[in-house]
């Protein structure tokens, strides 16, 4: 029954279960007889019949839903979507945000240089888990390490220190 | 997508490029594409002044050429898949979207009772 996948097979699907030919595997014997025992056989056929009748068998739709009254369900006021009310520009960028939420620009802004941070840190460690055990500085150009930063880390950046990176 | 195109029916272009900017559906970021390409159409070549004065007019979206395709359930059975596709179309005019009064039920009975004063026989003297 399963067909090839380059060849399309149209006909109508009947996932209801009607009635499934299936095989009746029969045992292989050492001993030569019959596979099965009749008796069996005729147990599932009979009931086969009563299923049909049997009047807890599967739930159906009675008519077809008309079109308007699939209209009704999908275009009543809660399977719409709603508009949010909670979207502004953001202060630093002027990008549109959701106000419980970073702005994207500005969050790819930062990304973006701390990727390039993360590259050095890593080329400096040279490989994995490698870290030192000291807190790590960022320097921009024509910056020193402050006093503070005595036993640290330090990772240069060749570029002017953006304005968002403050140095406290 | 008929949701996100019913969503955006009326809106001013720049509320509605915001709404579709937070909304998770995949046909929000294509009607987005669509919006912000008519927008710089209508500044290029049809003469349009300013680009936030646009609102959406029209806004409708139809069923495409669908692709069949077999998905295979249990014992043998077989379903024909549909790869579904759709066009997408939008108006945008120029000015401030026109405020649609809210019909109340007074409005409504209103109405009722001129529709029954209406009622003639037709062909009479």
């Amino acid at each position: 029954l399963c067909s090839q996948p380059p060849y399309i097979v149209t006909g109508p699907l009947n996932i209801v279960l009607s009635v499934i030919f299936m095989c009746t595997v029969v045992p292989a014997l050492s001993v030569q007889g019959p596979g099965i025992f009749p008796q069996p056989h005729r147990n599932e056929e009979t009931e086969e019949h009563s299923f049909l009748d049997n009047m807890f068998w599967m739930a159906a739709p009675k008519k077809r839903r008309t079109i308007e009254v699939n209209r009704c369900r999908r275009r009543n006021p809660h399977k719409l979507i709603e508009i949010k009310t909670n979207i502004e520009p953001c202060p630093e960028c002027g990008n549109l945000k959701q106000k419980h939420v970073l702005c994207g620009f500005c969050y790819e802004k930062v990304r973006r240089e701390t990727a390039i941070i993360r590259g050095q840190i890593q080329a400096q460690e040279g490989k994995p888990l490698n870290n030192p055990a000291v807190e790590t500085v960022v320097l921009y150009e024509g910056e020193k390490p402050a006093a503070t930063d005595a036993g640290k880390r330090i990772v240069e950046r060749k570029r002017q220190r953006p304005s968002w990176f403050t140095q406290y | 997508m008929w949701y996100l195109a019913k969503m955006i029916r009326g809106m001013t272009i720049e509320q509605a490029i915001a709404q579709l900017e937070f909304n998770d559906k995949k046909g929000a970021a294509i009607i987005k594409e669509v919006l912000l390409e008519a927008q710089e159409m209508a500044v290029k070549s049809h003469n349009v002044e300013y680009k936030s004065n646009l609102y959406v007019a029209e806004s409708f979206s139809g069923k495409g050429q669908y692709l069949k395709r077999i998905r295979i359930h249990g014992r043998g059975m077989f379903g024909i898949m549909d790869k579904v596709y759709c066009h997408y179309f939008v108006k945008l005019v120029e000015g401030v979207p026109p405020t649609e009064k809210p019909r109340t039920g007074f409005d409504q009975a209103k109405e009722y009772v001129q529709q029954l004063r209406n009622r003639t026989i037709i062909h009479s003297l």
